[in-house]
């Protein structure tokens, strides 16, 4: 499960938006943006997996927030929706690349399934269609936060397991010790980047040989998982 | 800006569904008291969200050792990121959550030893610094818990990195070393030590909170898996007269983001940031004794021989110094550390650990000089560290030092407790003395 924020300048799709993503298994955090055209991180600690920019009718509005977030540090990758009123459809461009449009009303089923379309974008397997994400014998299940192999429980601590969630939700991608630290851990944390190898160290030993040979050790760069 | 949070927080979260998944019925909740004495009470599961939500009252004169002044109301708040299974529980399992004390009012129970070392740990990262710890424990196996008094029979007479058929503690090393793993206390390394059933298990580095809860845990899984096997565990500094003491060396080194900042190049044993640190942690050493060795017992240890420090001295090759600078490696620059070789396993590891890392900041703080290495003995003019527990305690009460790093409470608490064990020691009528004196006088 992951944290979504949303950035809303129309309070009521805000709120809607609010309500669904909970329903879909995120913990969401809402800012509402006034006239003023200056967005800043929320100040919750881990980079989230989702963000949404609501912005009603206006379009070049709309445009011009989704680019302000992206430039936002550390959400350069992180899958984007743009929820819009159909009015905003009349004219010009108005989302990145990468992201997806909503367009009002929407149901509950579409929401989850642009948020798949996103994802799959930055190839990530981290949205809530995937309760379950499966290596072999590794099975973690998002929504009861268990981890198994060959269908024993294996016990770990919190962070343990968000950081062993973060690494097999985002693949073949190599993190660096400092990018674990504030995506994990968050911001507000000062036990400093050793503690990535050493939490990285207890995954291993509870993995066991087989599967904790997927957590690979990049030297002089960081961690990444295979699969 | 307005930021709204629809939900709970995470880790609050994690450990109610992982209580239901596994099908948990009670949580236990600890904390521990001035001298590092582990408390416990349990929750069954169906208190649990409330206990994490708002905490769960209890008499806080329960924090002060055995010398309780006043009964208080307190709230012990679990911290649901230390939430574990403990490893020894069967079915239905057992968890378990340190926890932070805090007053009615909310803020941070200034008795409360976990939050003296995170207060010092928050300083020395205000400065720009994490603090890592690694850690060396030796303790004794006997045959069984011994009546009162009588002299403790060790399992076996191997001796140091023996690996024998004698050695009837590897089973149950190997035990222990499961349940730790289990517990996310990763260890580094354990072999047979000096003295006959003495152990050692070697702790691999953590941030210092981390470590001091990891000690605390490490004392109760040793016991714990000494009953299962029908023997007896202590962490006595010296149970045996004639054989070594047991102790706990501390492993200390700051970071500068990735970076060691003890490490002084190929060659050198030291940056000046470490060689200051490490003058700190020397000139405040005499002060700070009473907390790293705080019973009448651990003086017998220190002192006594068998590689016990005596003096406040380092050194980079000899066996006896306080503390041990390890030759620094080429390629390993995070492992530069120095070694402090005075505590007992029996210390309160918050306390001591904010104290050696006060002493060691202001060390660089003020800019202290490094005194020279000790050789074969220790060199002239090291102060020599107190020879009792009254001399300990008396140095301590007057220590600035530890009334700014720990606070007036936990000074007053600790110089209560430590005056009372060396009372009840002066008024103790010992073997040696009817020994010695019936026959002649």
């Amino acid at each position: 499960m992951s944290d979504a924020w949303i950035y809303a300048c129309e309070p009521r799709l805000g709120e809607t938006l609010g309500g669904q993503l909970c329903e879909l298994g995120y913990r969401t955090l809402a800012q509402s943006i006034d006239a003023a055209p200056t967005v800043e991180r929320l100040v919750a600690s881990r980079t989230p997996g989702l963000v949404v920019v609501t912005s009603g009718i206006d379009a070049a509005r709309t445009s011009e927030l989704c680019t302000a977030v992206r430039a936002l540090d550390g959400l350069s990758d992180v899958p984007l929706l743009c929820a819009v009123e159909e009015t905003a459809l009349g004219s010009g461009e108005l989302t990145g690349d990468g992201d997806e449009l909503l367009v009002a009303p929407w149901t509950l089923g579409e929401l989850r399934l642009r948020i798949g379309r996103a994802s799959r974008r930055f190839g990530l397997a981290d949205h809530p269609e995937a309760e379950i994400v499966r290596v072999r014998g590794l099975e973690i299940n998002l929504a009861t936060y268990q981890v198994t192999i060959d269908g024993r429980p294996v016990d770990f601590t919190f962070m343990e397991y968000e950081l062993l969630r973060f690494l097999v939700t985002h693949p073949n991608r190599v993190f660096a010790r400092e990018a674990l630290l504030n995506r994990v851990w968050g911001y507000d944390y000062y036990g400093g980047t050793r503690t990535v190898d050493v939490h990285v160290r207890r995954v291993r030993a509870k993995l066991g040989a087989e599967h904790a040979a997927r957590l690979h050790t990049v030297r002089s760069v960081g961690y990444r998982f295979e699969r | 800006m307005n930021v709204e949070n629809f939900s709970i927080d995470l880790d609050t979260t994690y450990v109610l569904r992982t209580v239901e998944e596994r099908g948990v019925r009670f949580v236990r909740l600890w904390f521990v008291d001035v001298m590092g004495t582990l408390k416990s009470f349990s929750v069954p599961s169906s208190e649990l969200e409330q206990a994490l939500a708002e905490g769960v009252s209890i008499d806080g004169s329960s924090l002060e050792g055995t010398v309780r002044l006043r009964e208080r109301d307190m709230i012990a708040r679990p911290d649901p990121r230390t939430f574990q299974l403990l490893p020894w529980s069967r079915t239905p399992p057992v968890g378990r959550m340190f926890c932070d004390i805090r007053s009615p009012d909310g803020i941070p129970f200034p008795g409360d030893s976990r939050h003296a070392l995170r207060a010092a740990v928050a300083r020395a990262s205000e400065l720009g610094y994490t603090f890592q710890v690694g850690c060396e424990l030796e303790f004794f196996l006997f045959a069984e818990a011994t009546e009162d008094g009588e002299i403790p029979r060790p399992l076996d007479r191997g001796a140091y990195f023996d690996l024998t058929p004698r050695d009837e503690g590897s089973d149950f090393r190997r035990q222990t070393i499961e349940h730790l793993e289990q517990m996310g206390i990763p260890v580094k390394a354990s072999h047979h030590e000096v003295g006959p059933s003495q152990h050692e298990i070697q702790l691999q580095y953590h941030d210092a909170q981390s470590m001091a809860d990891a000690v605390s845990t490490f004392r109760l899984v040793v016991k714990e898996v000494a009953h299962e096997q029908g023997i007896y565990a202590t962490f006595m500094p010296k149970p045996l007269e004639n054989e070594s003491g047991s102790g706990m060396h501390l492993h200390l080194s700051l970071f500068e983001g990735e970076s060691n900042a003890f490490y002084g190049g190929y060659g050198e044993p030291l940056s000046s940031i470490g060689q200051q640190f490490l003058a700190g942690v020397l000139t405040h050493a005499r002060e700070l004794t009473v907390v790293t060795n705080p019973w009448v017992n651990s003086y017998k240890r220190l002192g006594g021989g068998f590689e016990a420090p005596s003096h406040a001295d380092w050194t980079r090759h000899g066996r006896e110094a306080l503390v041990r600078v390890p030759s620094a490696r080429p390629g390993r620059p995070s492992a530069a550390r120095i070694e402090v070789r005075s505590p007992d396993p029996s210390c309160n590891p918050y306390l001591a650990l904010a104290l050696l890392l006060a002493a060691g900041l202001r060390g660089i703080e003020r800019g202290y000089e490094l005194p020279p290495e000790a050789e074969d003995q220790a060199p002239v003019g090291a102060p020599r560290l107190p020879e009792d527990l009254r001399e300990a305690t008396a140095l301590f009460a007057e220590s600035e030092l530890a009334h700014e790093t720990l606070g007036e409470r936990l000074c007053e608490w600790y110089v209560a407790n430590a005056q009372r064990e060396w009372c009840d020691y002066q008024r103790t009528v010992t073997e040696f003395e009817r020994r010695r004196y019936l026959p002649i006088l």
